[in-house]
């Protein structure tokens, strides 16, 4: 929905519909003394009042940014290393018929075993808990960016390829000049979808694995939701939440304007 | 068996043993043979094996112990009960979303604004609002399919060429004949790419939140499997997950190709 114009009309209604979700939340969770009995689920809620307050408490200590720190650490470590790694495995699959035949059929049973249930696999293997965690977050982004990439190359068409090798290219001058270009789409879709399961994979991974503080500062933001709640601190749970979300969001944002700028001529034509 | 002969034939069945071969290889030789620093405390190929398939496995489960099938089926049931869910609520919210632009304007905002929270966030919240061990499990996979689903449904909605539309209108359709002849079908295609998406972070979701709260489970086999340092039965549990994960996308999958016959026929025709 990026980089659309919203109507004045849509942007009321927006900022309606917002209100009215967080006032029947805040009667909800306030149900209990408001009204004499709480109402199913909404009465267990923390208040969105008391979220506030005590987020712009956190706001002001050093630990709650570190723990952004750390998370943002983890996703850029694990997202990096899927691009880096799966654009070319992704463009190897596309150009060689063996290498498909052999490795994708492997790739393909692996594909569908859940990031997280190769979490106490990673922490027996990796020696420190930082590269597990960096290491399920980057298998999260992996098999997403592959498929697309391989998925791009597939779909590119034939005669493009016929028709530059009538002309005399070479295998280098095909790669770089159709087979690059027309990737670049689908390599921006797979970040984007990337960057999104990073971010669902390294606060799960923080929780379970208990992620151990960073400088005895900050562990992450999802070891502060599991934290908080461990220590019966429920409006912090809350400030994780939303900030996971705003932090999720910008980092998406960020991939698309990237991949926005990148594939350009498909914007302006 | 036509196209299965010509299969064999060909060179893919013997490149994909190659790299069967080679996979399961360098596991065995990097665990069991040459010891690689660290990757040796891994379950080696042998190990896992002969735990699985053993008729009195040493750590208590494999192919032979009923335990085992109860695992999966209690995954499987939590599973299914979600995606059942997520498909029957988020199906008509995204045609509504899709359809009514009152609709889209006044619930979109709160459904983008929950969207970005990762489901693993809402862990903790689910096991405060929901009681007992089971339906915080089952909330947390359902609102995962969910959004996907919805979201899906709403963008084919939106994909549908305005022209049909305009044309039933004209020759007469009524608002549900619309809906029932012109949208729903339109919309198929996407619906069915969101249930394959949904069907894929159901599982991923359900994995998450058995691993921290469950009691039973295939997620929970997982993790108290490494607790417990038994780790032959961590990958018995991760093998197990990923081959039923793909069968449900296949059936998943299946169910697409048979309500939208009418598409592989237009495809195979060329979209005349």
């Amino acid at each position: 929905m990026a980089g659309r114009r919203l109507s004045g009309r849509a942007l009321r209604r927006a900022a309606v519909s917002l209100v009215v979700f967080v006032a029947i939340w805040e009667l909800g969770a306030r149900s209990g003394p408001l009204f004499g009995f709480k109402l199913p689920w909404l009465g267990d809620l923390p208040h969105p009042s008391a979220v506030v307050l005590i987020w712009a408490r956190m706001a002001t200590e050093a630990a709650y940014w570190y723990s952004w720190l750390a998370s943002f650490w983890r996703v850029l470590g694990g997202f990096a290393a899927a691009m880096v790694l799966g654009i070319p495995l992704g463009l190897a699959l596309a150009a060689s018929r063996t290498f498909r035949g052999t490795v994708f059929p492997v790739f393909e049973v692996i594909r569908p075993i859940p990031p997280l249930a190769w979490v106490p696999a990673a922490i027996i293997v990796w020696p420190t808990q930082e590269l597990a965690i960096t290491f399920i977050t980057f298998l999260g982004a992996f098999f997403t960016i592959v498929i697309n990439v391989l998925g791009g190359v597939r779909s590119l068409d034939t005669r493009f390829v016929q028709a530059a090798r009538s002309l005399g290219a070479s295998n280098a001058d095909v790669f770089r000049r159709i087979i690059l270009p027309a990737t670049v789409p689908s390599i921006v879709v797979g970040a984007a979808v990337g960057i999104g399961i990073t971010w669902e994979v390294v606060v799960a991974a923080e929780m379970i694995s208990g992620a151990s503080k960073v400088g005895g500062k900050g562990a992450g933001l999802g070891h502060l939701i599991w934290a908080s709640y461990l220590g019966g601190d429920y409006n912090q749970i809350v400030v994780g939440m939303v900030s996971i979300g705003i932090a999720g969001y910008l980092c998406s944002s960020a991939v698309r304007r990237l991949g926005t700028w990148l594939t350009s001529w498909q914007t302006t034509r | 068996m036509a196209r299965a002969a010509r299969w064999l034939r060909g060179p893919s069945p013997y490149l994909m043993l190659v790299g069967f071969a080679l996979f399961l290889g360098a596991w065995y030789a990097a665990v069991e043979v040459w010891k690689l620093p660290r990757v040796q405390k891994l379950p080696g190929l042998t190990a896992v094996v002969q735990e699985w398939v053993s008729r009195n496995p040493t750590y208590g489960l494999s192919l032979f112990t009923a335990e085992y099938y109860d695992h999966i089926w209690v995954s499987v049931r939590r599973v299914g009960i979600a995606f059942l869910l997520a498909t029957g609520l988020g199906v008509p919210l995204g045609l509504a979303l899709g359809w009514s632009r009152d609709v889209r304007e006044y619930v979109f905002p709160v459904f983008e604004v929950l969207r970005p929270v990762p489901i693993l966030a809402w862990v903790p919240i689910s096991l405060i609002v929901f009681k007992g061990a089971e339906t915080p499990v089952v909330f947390l996979t359902f609102i995962a399919a969910f959004f996907v689903t919805t979201l899906n449904t709403m963008l084919g909605v939106q994909s549908i060429d305005r022209t049909y539309v305009r044309a039933a209108v004209c020759l007469g359709a009524s608002r549900i004949q619309v809906l029932r002849d012109v949208v729903i079908p339109g919309a198929l295609p996407f619906i069915f790419t969101g249930l394959q998406i949904a069907i894929g972070v159901a599982w991923f979701s359900l994995v998450a939140a058995e691993m921290v709260s469950g009691e039973y489970g295939l997620g929970y086999v997982i993790n108290t499997s490494y607790a417990k340092i038994q780790y032959p039965t961590i990958v018995i549990g991760m093998i197990t997950l990923g081959l039923i994960g793909y069968v449900t996308s296949a059936i998943v999958r299946l169910c697409g190709r048979l309500l939208m016959q009418w598409r592989e026929r237009e495809l195979a025709t060329g979209g005349r």
